[in-house]
């Protein structure tokens, strides 16, 4: 065997066994128990986060979460009161923006009215005193990056939302930044020009290498571009993991109801395996919980399924339903009173009575007050249990 | 940082001292026991008691406020109607034509709205003194109640105005219960912009009000070339603190009709603007 | 088609206002142009002109009064331009920016008078100078006090449309441009200042126009060592009833100030923002 065949077995064993990478390189920003507080209001509260370097991050949460606080922060827009910020191990709480290697795509754009499209995204690159035909050679690779080769000469106020969304794009690229801050740059895009520029955005994301940070209240457009998501309330992290881990395992009543759609009712671990609501017992996939532990459950409506009285595990009464496109929203209401969102591949009648079906999997157990790293134990241990029956 | 802060701070401090040196100059001197605003000979009122003596200053400041007055209210009557017809016009040509005309007089130089005025009053065989100078007065208002007036209309919901219209209103009614309780900001705006025009007016008032007539500007320019007296130090406190008031009452009216403390700033900027 | 109560409507309004336009704008500067073109019998002539423009004096007044203008004007923005931009930092700006307004409020020629007091030979200034055994100077009736005066009274109008300007910046943009590595005066030199330009104009017209036609601070301030074309004005209509050649000087005065408007006219953006 020789050296070479040798070192990527080592690669591919260290992929495989899933040791975790992150431990030996230093994350390229990195905040320690940062808060930030204006007189006695605290904005953000003893956040830490740990970004690695390219992958595509995104803040989620809704307005007043602190999700733009914290892209500031990394930015040096802002100064933290408390805690530090590292870039590549370095602490940069007292570097001012200018001298930070990241660069910002704001939220309005935030492009120069009195240059024209080649000169906004110029400024960087004459700023840093690049020879003239170097900016020039710049530009253009980066208007081509963005698809407005043609537009280098319009004025900024000749240009559509998406065109101006553009420009800002590459005139922050044009700085070679190593991280890329975006302040919820797709929210005054129409709908289908905002799904273009999701695309599009990731894309260049993979195409450069470097890291994002993406900010947006948009939990679908989270859900599409990101590596890995920080989910912000109240000016603290509520819970960061991959889109799937966040969609699928929500660790609490705020992340299950702001990520997608949920419903969510109040019940009992009467023991592992075993949960119970709405007045009856179901079995789950969840386990290490105190015996009659308070819990709240989470069922998403695209995993119910309709079916008949019989075959359901719980009987409802059908009392709305709106047509959707691919599937029909359906509003039901079970004997105990509780509000049930299904989405049916079917039509139902308003009034009738079906039965209201779902996998022992698809049941999703919060705990009250769990810590995040309490989650991730828990989370953990499943997935252990279920390499256990594989093996 | 804390350097570069300081100096600006110096610089914010130099300049206001330099503004309102020569105004606390005037206000300190009126105290003055001795006659000139050289040497401090001591704390005095008597130049207070001169001046509340001297029954021609007060015959001219009781002129002076009874001219801005009149000529302020009947300006804005005009120039709210001017307002009016100028944003009613469908045409944005004749528009134009109209605001340009209507700021003449807003960029003219006062000395030749003075002469020019003093030209019209001659042809016309209009004798020159009180009504010559209220006349001039509301005339260069105008264009100001119009200026304050015209964005408020322009603001104005047209749903507003079609319901009424749907609703039966005849032009009165139009006129008195939806527009005119819009606008009424801006014609206050306008109101007192023009108030204070007419009170600071020098130069157009000294062409055209002859030899019988005098305001305060005019009374004290020909009393400063005859030399001081600190008579008029102990007026212009006085002025000052009535300045002072309407500065207070404008800004807290405008403050409350734009119900936004940056409009009412605003406001005001537009009108010191046309200056 | 406008309805017919519309067309009434239109009528009462126009009555009060058009009278005013046709008697207070139109007929003054019809007149004042026609009187510097007649002979006193009432016959077209070019004479008044042609006294004007072949006067070395009046040229020269022409042009002094311009070049002190210039000055007064230059002086007022190299003041007014960083002390906009400071009062925009601040942080009750709008507050501070009245105290700007008030000193406009009081009474122009009081505080002309204020510079009478201040500037005497044995005045206040003098008697500051002399702490440090300076000889007192006749700091009054000087060119220097003229300048001096004038733009003490013209500053405020020049902070004030600066200011406006400034404050209607979006400061994203400031902070955009320290993003892309600019420091704070690379900023201010290639963001703030060029996006200002409207209000520097503004100002420029607030100022240069009014500054070409004092008459009462040359006299009382400059003791009439500085003529300027206000002062020549006044002169002609008031001391010497010469009211012909007043108005050609009038008529001079204001193409002077329609050419200044042109030059400082705000070409781009003129309809997205009138006043205010």
């Amino acid at each position: 065997m020789n050296l070479r065949a040798f070192l990527d077995t080592i690669v591919l064993l260290t992929k495989s066994e899933g040791w975790e990478l992150t431990n030996t390189s230093t994350p390229i920003i990195e905040f320690k128990n940062v808060g930030l507080s204006y007189d006695d209001n605290e904005v953000l509260k003893n956040i830490d986060l740990a970004l690695e370097a390219g992958k595509f991050y995104t803040l989620l949460g809704p307005s007043g979460s602190g999700k733009t606080t914290i892209l500031n922060l990394i930015s040096g827009q802002l100064t933290p009161t408390r805690g530090d910020i590292l870039f590549e191990g370095d602490v940069i709480n007292d570097v001012p923006v200018e001298k930070r290697h990241m660069n910002t795509v704001f939220q309005d754009y935030g492009l120069f009215p009195n240059m024209n499209v080649f000169d906004n995204v110029a400024f960087g690159p004459s700023i840093k005193g690049m020879s003239k035909a170097d900016i020039k050679n710049k530009v253009t690779e980066m208007l081509e990056l963005v698809k407005l080769t043609a537009y280098a000469d319009r004025e900024i106020n000749e240009l559509s939302g998406g065109q101006k969304q553009r420009v800002a794009i590459a005139r922050a690229l044009a700085n070679d930044p190593e991280v890329l801050l975006l302040d919820e740059p797709l929210s005054a895009l129409d709908y289908k020009l905002r799904k273009e520029m999701q695309y599009e955005l990731r894309e260049i994301q993979q195409r450069l290498g470097i890291t994002f940070v993406f900010v947006t209240h948009d939990q679908e457009e989270a859900l599409a571009m990101s590596d890995w998501i920080y989910v912000m309330n109240d000016g603290v992290v509520q819970q960061n993991g991959s889109p799937e881990d966040i969609y699928d395992e929500p660790i609490n009543h705020f992340v299950a109801d702001f990520i997608g759609e949920s419903n969510i009712l109040d019940g009992v671990m009467k023991a592992d395996y075993l949960v119970h609501f709405t007045g009856k017992d179901f079995e789950n996939v969840d386990a290490g919980m105190r015996p009659n532990e308070q819990v709240e459950v989470v069922l998403r409506p695209e995993d119910l399924d309709l079916t008949s009285v019989e075959n359901g595990k719980l009987v409802v009464t059908i009392d709305d339903q709106s047509f959707r496109g691919d599937y029909y929203e359906i509003t039901a209401i079970d004997d105990d009173g509780n509000e049930w969102q299904v989405q049916a591949t079917n039509k139902s009648t308003i009034g009738e009575r079906v039965g209201l079906t779902f996998d022992p999997e698809d049941i999703h157990i919060m705990r009250f007050n769990e810590s995040e790293d309490d989650f991730d134990a828990r989370l953990e241990s499943y997935e252990d249990d279920s390499d256990d029956v594989k093996a | 940082m804390l350097g570069k802060i300081k100096w600006a701070n110096i610089y914010l401090w130099f300049v206001f001292i330099l503004l309102y040196l020569p105004i606390f100059f005037l206000i300190i001197y009126s105290f003055n026991a001795g006659d000139v605003m050289q040497g401090w000979s001591g704390f005095s009122w008597k130049h207070y008691g001169e001046l509340f003596a001297d029954t021609r200053i007060i015959e001219i400041v009781v002129n002076t406020f009874l001219i801005a007055i009149l000529s302020s209210l009947l300006a804005s009557v005009i120039g709210t109607a001017g307002a009016l017809y100028i944003y009613n016009l469908k045409q944005p040509l004749a528009k134009n034509v109209l605001l340009s005309l209507n700021n003449v007089l807003l960029v003219s130089p006062d000395v030749i709205i003075g002469a020019s005025f003093l030209i019209l009053f001659t042809v016309l065989g209009f004798s020159l003194g009180f009504t010559s100078v209220l006349l001039s007065h509301i005339a260069f208002s105008i264009p100001i109640v119009v200026l304050m007036v015209l964005p408020r209309l322009q603001e104005m919901n047209q749903s507003l105005v079609a319901s009424a219209k749907d609703l039966g209103a005849n032009n009165w009614q139009m006129l008195s219960r939806v527009v005119l309780p819009v606008i009424s900001p801006g014609i206050l705006a306008g109101f007192f912009m023009a108030f204070t025009y007419s009170l600071d007016d020098f130069a157009v008032t000294f062409f055209v009000t002859g030899n019988g007539f005098s305001t305060l500007s005019v009374e004290v320019y020909s009393r400063a070339r005859q030399g001081v007296s600190l008579e008029i130090n102990a007026l212009s406190a006085m002025m000052f603190i009535v300045s002072l008031l309407m500065v207070i009452a404008y800004y807290i009216i405008s403050t409350r009709a734009a119900k936004n403390k940056k409009r009412g700033a605003q406001m005001m900027l537009a009108a010191t603007e046309g200056l | 088609m406008m309805s017919k109560r519309k067309q009434q409507r239109q009528l009462f309004y126009l009555v009060p206002y058009g009278a005013w336009l046709l008697l207070f704008v139109i007929a003054p500067l019809v007149l004042l142009l026609f009187q510097s073109l007649t002979t006193q019998d009432g016959h077209f002539t070019l004479a008044n002109y042609a006294i004007y423009f072949g006067s070395g004096t009046y040229l020269l007044m022409t042009f002094n009064s311009v070049w002190y203008a210039f000055l007064i004007t230059l002086i007022t923005l190299v003041i007014s331009y960083p002390m906009a931009y400071l009062l925009n930092q601040l942080k009750r700006k709008q507050f501070w920016l009245l105290l700007i307004i008030l000193p406009t409020w009081i009474n122009l020629l009081l505080k002309t008078y204020a510079f009478i007091g201040l500037l005497s030979k044995s005045g206040t200034v003098n008697n500051f100078l002399g702490l440090w055994g300076i000889v007192p100077q006749q700091l009054l009736f000087s060119n220097w006090s003229f300048l001096l005066v004038a733009a003490y009274i013209e500053i405020p109008f020049m902070i004030l449309p600066i200011f406006n300007s400034l404050a209607e910046i979006d400061p994203r943009l400031a902070q955009a441009s320290r993003d892309l590595g600019a420091n704070k005066w690379q900023t201010l030199w290639r963001v703030t200042m060029p996006l200002s330009m409207s209000g520097v104009k503004a100002g420029i017209q607030a100022v240069f126009i009014p500054s070409l036609s004092l008459f009462m601070i040359t006299r009382l301030i400059g003791g009439n060592r500085v003529i300027t074309l206000g002062t020549a004005i006044e002169e002609h209509f008031l001391v010497t009833q010469n009211w012909r050649l007043g108005s050609t000087i009038g008529v001079i005065l204001i193409v002077a100030m329609v050419i200044t408007m042109i030059l400082t006219r705000d070409r781009g953006r003129q309809s997205s923002r009138k006043r205010g």
